[in-house]
């Protein structure tokens, strides 16, 4: 046990300045930067102008971020270690920000999407009171929005570059935090919005802690928080087991609990149900890849000699996950709900991909992540267009015989339910393909026939779904069905690579395969 | 490490001998004043004026906000010690001197942000 | 045992025997200054442990800055001053083993894991705010960076939950 490990590692004849690799960081350095210029456009622009600015400014710097991570990926063998060790900067690492990055951006189609008015324009003022009203009939936003939105993406990229458990902790918190906040605006229903916020700070403030916890006791096992160190801190048996263990246990607690994995689960549906739906995509898709991207690297990286250990848990809270999510999912009214457990379930499949701690289960997961982000949020996409007078109809039966009245949309939505099934020929049929096959290739077998099993008890919700859409009556005064070309936009690009990603997978699979050949840089 | 230790033992006995100043003080004035109280003596003091209603009185939202820049202002406070020890030392220089003040000049975007937004004038 | 470690335990037992105040009083004022005397006591600890700098930000961040957040936040509710009937909830058994259970397992963990385990507390100035800065500037520039965002995002975002005109 080095106590003093951190401050030894300071050399005394070392004389070099601290160096930042500015060009790897980039793209990170980028969204924060245009974040902190968005709040100073809060700060400076009038009130009229400010979404005008804001919103080509966020698109700006997220794809920016993007056309710079390709430039990276392209351009030079990603494998380095960047801001003195404080960052990887790999293939993994640039596929998951990328997917990251194009992710929010489709979601900041719904965002931006000011007709759909999802977010409140005053969260200060009480439900229902005459400030509330005002602020409606003024017809503003809070265009915070845009600034907090990328700070949250800015903390889901170094969550899942972060190299060491400390700057790990900083990025969930910069993750987090903004998300809290945003959960909380919604326009319709705001207490509702307002548990939701206050429920997701509270139980993450506490997983925050259990992961806190766990990166204290893993140092005090391997005299550092570099996961590398403790990895080869686990391979010399260097330290004493308990603390290893029980840094582990904690350490999970607080990874599965951002995952959604059961028992870590109770605040997903509250959450995805009370916050604005354009926000719950966001949370749906990039959070969840920020998650598990953050997961694959503490067990591939850090804890890869202990997967004897880990793996025991990790099959029991995979199979709990995927059995809990689906069955769960089928006792539920509300779509928003419905697609909270369903996400769960999905959390469960990724779990099994990263079980695997294989290449193949590392590319699987990485395609798979890609593949459900779109679905996702194309499908979140389709909950705020259904609108009745009070808001989205997010009611079950309220969307019965939406098939007979506007086909399309129902159809989209349709296929969008089949993908998270997992049928042939959509995108969820390659992923889960994928990330079962390294599952099986790995020893998992048995996970995967629980993976199936619980596969086909979800088919029979989302069937239920379709056919309360298409084969019962309309009610007369069901909800109407609002095309806006943003939200337009974000199902089109949803569907069409859930089509893609099913029928032509392989140019996919080849990309995240090549991220995932070498692994996770150390 | 006697010398930490001595030092530390002066601080607390500088602490000591200042609580022993302050309840000496005040136990002195107790022992040596008179003690006759009544109703009127014992109202709060408020200027001279007649308090009005009770000690309690719920605060304002905004208030919260002067409270948090409070601790903003704390924790970037505590990254300026560690900082001034070593900026000019040698292998940090501009690099380490800059850092900090990308640090500040983040912390006073907010604080822009929060008096443009009048967070920060008084009602 | 020596004085230092007589000290030592003496302030542990202050730092554990308010943290049990905290909880038990049933005055929510009360309840935040206990928690000031457990901090302080964890200060103690700290500069006991020749972690000078980490004792005065444990006074100023814990002490000070969140203290006082935490009595502006029991002033923002109708909480009444003095006492309060209705502070204990059903579930304060069930709490209550929680609680123990938990610690039971982390003393376990920690008492198994470093019970064979020193530092040397006579290396001179190493818990000063030199060689802790050494280390933030040099191997934690990035997410020291990132801990301005952080609290610049808080910072945005308890204004945006707070303010009334926009």
């Amino acid at each position: 046990m080095t106590g003093s490990a951190v401050l030894n590692t300071v050399a005394i004849g070392d004389i070099q300045a601290p160096h930042l690799e500015y060009g790897q960081l980039g793209p990170m350095l980028l969204v924060f930067g245009v974040a902190v210029l968005g709040v100073l456009v809060e700060a400076l622009v009038g009130r009229g102008w400010r979404q005008f600015i804001q919103v080509p400014l966020t698109f700006a710097g997220l794809a920016g971020a993007f056309v710079w991570i390709l430039v990276l990926g392209v351009k030079d063998k990603p494998l380095h270690v960047a801001a003195e060790g404080a960052v990887g900067v790999d293939a993994p690492t640039l596929f998951l920000q990328g997917t990251i990055l194009v992710l929010a951006l489709v979601s900041l189609l719904l965002i931006a999407d000011r007709q759909n008015g999802a977010f409140t324009p005053q969260a200060s003022a009480l439900p229902g009171s005459d400030a509330e009203r005002e602020g409606i009939a003024s017809g503003t936003v809070q265009s915070e929005l845009y600034p907090l939105m990328l700070f949250a993406v800015g903390g889901m990229m170094l969550f899942t570059a972060a190299n060491d458990l400390l700057t790990m902790f900083v990025a969930l918190e910069v993750m987090s935090l903004p998300l809290y906040i945003m959960c909380g605006l919604a326009r319709r229903r705001r207490l509702l919005s307002q548990e939701a916020a206050v429920k997701y700070f509270l139980l993450g403030a506490f997983s925050s802690a259990f992961f806190l916890y766990g990166t204290a006791l893993l140092y005090g096992y391997a005299g550092s928080v570099r996961l590398s160190d403790i990895a080869t801190a686990t391979g010399n048996n260097a330290g004493s087991e308990p603390l290893l263990l029980a840094g582990i246990a904690l350490l999970s607690v607080g990874l599965l609990f951002k995952l959604g994995a059961v028992p870590f689960q109770a605040w997903k549906p509250d959450v995805y149900q009370g916050a604005p739906t354009p926000v719950t995509a966001l949370m749906a898709s990039c959070t969840l890849v920020a998650a598990v991207g953050a997961t694959l690297r503490v067990f591939y990286v850090a804890l890869e000699n202990m997967s004897w250990d880990w793996r025991p848990m990790m099959w029991g809270v995979a199979i709990l996950t995927m059995l809990v999510g689906a069955i769960i999912a089928i006792t539920q009214t509300d779509l928003k709900r419905m697609l909270a457990y369903s996400s769960i379930a999905h959390a469960g499949f990724l779990l099994t991909g990263v079980i695997a701690t294989s290449q193949a289960g590392l590319s699987g997961t990485l395609f798979y992540l890609a593949a459900y982000g779109f679905t996702t949020i194309g499908a979140f996409a389709v909950i705020t267009m259904v609108r009745d007078a009070g808001g989205e109809a997010g009611h079950l039966s309220r969307w019965a015989g939406l098939g007979k009245r506007s086909p399309v949309v129902a159809g989209v939505f349709a296929f969008f339910l089949l993908a998270f099934a997992g049928i042939p020929l959509t995108s969820g049929f390659t992923g889960k393909f994928a990330v079962f096959k390294a599952a099986i290739d790995g020893g998992a077998t048995p996970l995967v026939v629980v993976g199936v099993i619980s596969s086909a008890i979800a088919a029979f919700f989302y069937l239920r779904v379709i056919v309360v859409m298409f084969f019962s009556e309309p009610a007369a005064d069901g909800p109407a069905v609002v095309t806006t070309i943003p939200t337009a936009a974000a199902v089109a690009l949803g569907a069409t690579v859930t089509v893609v990603l099913g029928v032509l997978p392989q140019p996919m699979l080849d990309v995240a395969g090549q991220a995932a050949s070498h692994l996770f840089v150390r | 490490m006697n010398t930490y230790f001595h030092d530390y033992l002066v601080v607390f006995v500088l602490v000591l001998l200042g609580a022993g100043i302050v309840a000496g003080g005040l136990g002195g004035n107790r022992l040596l004043r008179p003690h006759r109280p009544t109703r009127e003596k014992l109202t709060t003091y408020e200027c001279g004026v007649d308090p009005v209603g009770e000690g309690w009185a719920q605060s304002y939202v905004r208030y919260y906000v002067f409270a948090y820049l409070y601790v903003v202002f704390a924790v970037d406070a505590v990254f300026l010690f560690p900082w001034a020890t070593v900026f000019a030392l040698k292998g940090y220089g501009p690099t380490t001197l800059g850092e900090m003040f990308v640090f500040l000049g983040f912390l006073a975007a907010g604080l822009a942000y929060a008096a443009k937004k009048k967070v920060l004038s008084w009602v | 045992m020596t004085t230092l470690d007589v000290v030592f335990v003496l302030l542990g037992v202050v730092a554990v025997g308010a943290a049990v105040l905290v909880v038990t009083t049933r005055q929510l004022v009360h309840a935040a200054l206990w928690l000031v005397v457990s901090f302080g006591a964890l200060a103690g600890g700290y500069l006991m442990l020749t972690a000078e700098f980490v004792a005065w930000v444990q006074v100023l961040i814990y002490v000070g800055a969140v203290v006082v957040l935490l009595l502006f936040g029991i002033m923002l509710t109708r909480a009444p001053i003095g006492r309060s009937a209705d502070l204990d909830s059903g579930n304060r058994w069930a709490a209550l083993a929680v609680a123990l259970a938990t610690a039971g397992v982390l003393v376990t963990v920690l008492v198994r894991g470093f019970r064979t385990a020193y530092a040397p507390l006579d290396v001179a100035g190493q818990g000063a705010a030199k060689p802790l800065g050494e280390s933030v500037f040099r191997i934690w520039v990035l997410p020291f960076e990132v801990l301005s965002v952080l609290l610049l995002a808080a910072l945005v975002g308890a204004i945006v939950l707070s303010r009334r005109e926009i």
